[in-house]
């Protein structure tokens, strides 16, 4: 009897069981919820969003992490006592995250891209500018490998954009705009205030064309920036031929050793044979003359050269030219050719005008 | 006797539905990470970007299956474990396919390494050719640190080519070699405008 009780008991407790298990209701899986979070975050890295969008992406993959940490632990416990709201929170917050990457990231690649494609034009534009305006502009080494080094950037984020790989393009030119826009700038503003004595140049220029008209004489000009030796007789162009400068020829001589060719009013004050000088022919000039001498001596004074510095002398002009570089130490040098020409014209007390410029900034910079 | 037995069955039968009828596919699991792996470890994330991140969905989905399993009274892993078995063919598949892409880049990298060298050689020997005239010694020594700034390329490129960052190198040459291209045109342009053999 007894066992047929227990018998009973057990038989219900597991029908029992069976119709908990069979009809209690299980807590609601959160599988769509994941499962959609999924989906959006996939299409999200699809459309590069974990580039383009990375904090948002970024918080979206990690709340989807929680969502499956906490669905994880959630199924570690006992069937019925599972809750998978948090699960479903985390899950929809990814969801909704990911759209907004998504969105984010399509927004950031257009505004990146234009941005990008922007730079490059604006990178390459600039580079241009430099080949075409300071070609043969005294420029550090340093300078020119960092503009060469920068016209390989350029092409390198042309490159990537190609690829699609517009983050990359970005990095790459701005690199480039570092090493070439500081580059451009130091030339230009470098070219600009030397040509702040324009005005200086013309006056000097315009007056000794003024002598050679006056006296029906020959006067000569030197232009720095177009390298030109000009050679004028009553006022009037006779003769022109192309000068080759000191190696630092942007602005004037400071003191000896700086490689710069002088501005200033100046004649010859010595001709040179061939059995005198080692090249070719000279005519030698009067620098320093006295504004040479005063400004050296102030500048001295001030500090702005060191007190050891001596004010250098012997600038001619001689032959051994037609080298095709700035190669003197200051002299202005033409071929031995042009150099006879210019010494059969030129006596004791011809004017030499040395100029940066005969022509304005604005039409040496259209080019 | 015939009590004993029933009571056993129901036990059992009791545990079953407890236990649930399947069992998380662990072992399966761990192989398909051990393929996702080795495929990233073969840089997969590098060379074939889209594949990896599609092999790294298709996980997160299998993982997805796996809870949803878990959550229920009756489990069943059948499809889960189809669906790993897919996912660890399609891990070893990329892992292989990488080592082809890499290849294949490793090989484009070489080319071009070697054609550059090339070009460079025949810049070097180009460079004391050009007329010291007419655009002066500012162009020359422009081209001079452009043809030094190849070389640093050439040798960083050559430095990515050898620690196995074929892409990297790849790409780096890739620019190298245009400025090298259009340098070796210049001069050479220059060379004939001026009437030197080269």
């Amino acid at each position: 009897m007894r066992k047929h009780i227990l018998l009973i008991g057990i038989i219900t407790a597991f029908i029992a069981s069976a119709g908990f298990f069979v009809f209690y209701p299980l807590p609601e899986s959160p599988a769509a919820e994941v499962e959609n979070a999924r989906i959006k975050i996939s299409e999200a890295r699809r459309h590069n969003a974990d580039t383009y969008s990375d904090s948002l992406f970024r918080e979206a993959q990690s709340l989807y992490d929680s969502a499956m940490n906490t669905w994880r632990k959630e199924n570690g416990r006992f069937l019925y006592s599972r809750n998978f709201d948090s699960v479903s929170f985390f899950a929809n917050l990814a969801a909704q995250k990911a759209v907004e990457a998504l969105s984010d990231s399509r927004t950031n690649t257009l505004s990146l891209s234009a941005e990008t494609e922007q730079k490059i034009s604006e990178v390459k534009e600039t580079s241009e500018a430099l080949a075409r305006r300071f070609s043969h502009y005294p420029l550090a080494p340093g300078m020119r490998k960092n503009i060469s080094r920068g016209e390989i950037l350029i092409t390198e984020a042309r490159h990537a954009m190609e690829k699609g790989l517009v983050a990359e393009a970005y990095k790459k030119i701005s690199e480039a705009g570092h090493l070439i826009l500081p580059a451009y700038e130091y030339a230009d503003s470098n070219l600009r205030n030397w040509f702040r004595s324009y005005h200086q140049w013309k006056e000097w220029a315009d007056s000794t064309i003024n002598i050679s008209r006056n006296n029906g004489d020959y006067s000569i000009i030197v232009d720095k920036y177009s390298r030109k030796v000009i050679v004028y007789l009553n006022g009037e162009v006779q003769f022109t031929c192309r000068a080759e400068l000191g190696k630092n020829w942007v602005g004037d001589k400071r003191m000896k050793g700086d490689n710069a060719t002088p501005e200033g009013l100046y004649r010859v004050v010595r001709k040179y044979e061939s059995d005198s000088t080692r090249y070719y022919k000279a005519l030698l000039l009067n620098y320093p003359n006295e504004e040479d001498s005063a400004l050296f001596e102030y500048s001295v004074r001030k500090g702005m050269l060191p007190r050891s510095a001596s004010i250098g002398g012997l600038i001619e002009i001689h032959g051994n030219g037609g080298k095709g570089s700035d190669w003197t130490a200051g002299c202005i040098a033409v071929t031995n050719r042009e150099m006879d020409t210019l010494f059969s014209i030129a006596g004791i007390g011809t004017p030499v005008t040395i100029v940066g410029s005969t022509k304005e900034l604005r039409s040496v910079m259209i080019r | 006797m015939k009590t004993k037995i029933f009571m056993g069955m129901a036990a059992v039968a009791f545990a079953a539905i407890l236990a649930g009828c399947g069992k998380t596919p662990q072992t399966e699991i761990d192989a398909t990470n051990a393929a996702i792996e080795a495929a990233k470890a073969a840089e997969a994330d590098i060379y074939l970007p889209a594949e990896f991140a599609a092999l790294q969905d298709k996980m997160n989905a299998v993982n997805t299956a796996v809870e949803e399993q878990k959550g229920k009274l009756l489990k069943k892993f059948t499809t889960v474990k189809e669906d790993l078995a897919a996912v660890t063919a399609e891990a070893n598949q990329v892992a292989a396919n990488v080592v082809a892409k890499k290849d294949e880049v490793k090989a484009q990298a070489q080319t071009l390494m070697n054609d550059i060298k090339a070009v460079v050689e025949e810049n070097a020997k180009l460079l004391p050719k050009l007329p010291r005239g007419k655009e002066g010694a500012a162009v020359i020594e422009q081209i001079k640190a452009d043809l030094g700034t190849v070389d640093t390329a050439v040798a960083e490129a050559q430095g990515l080519f050898d620690k196995g960052a074929f892409m990297d190198a790849y790409n780096k040459i890739k620019a190298a070699s245009e400025k090298a291209n259009a340098l070796n045109t210049e001069i050479k342009e220059v060379l004939t405008k001026a009437r030197i053999r080269f």
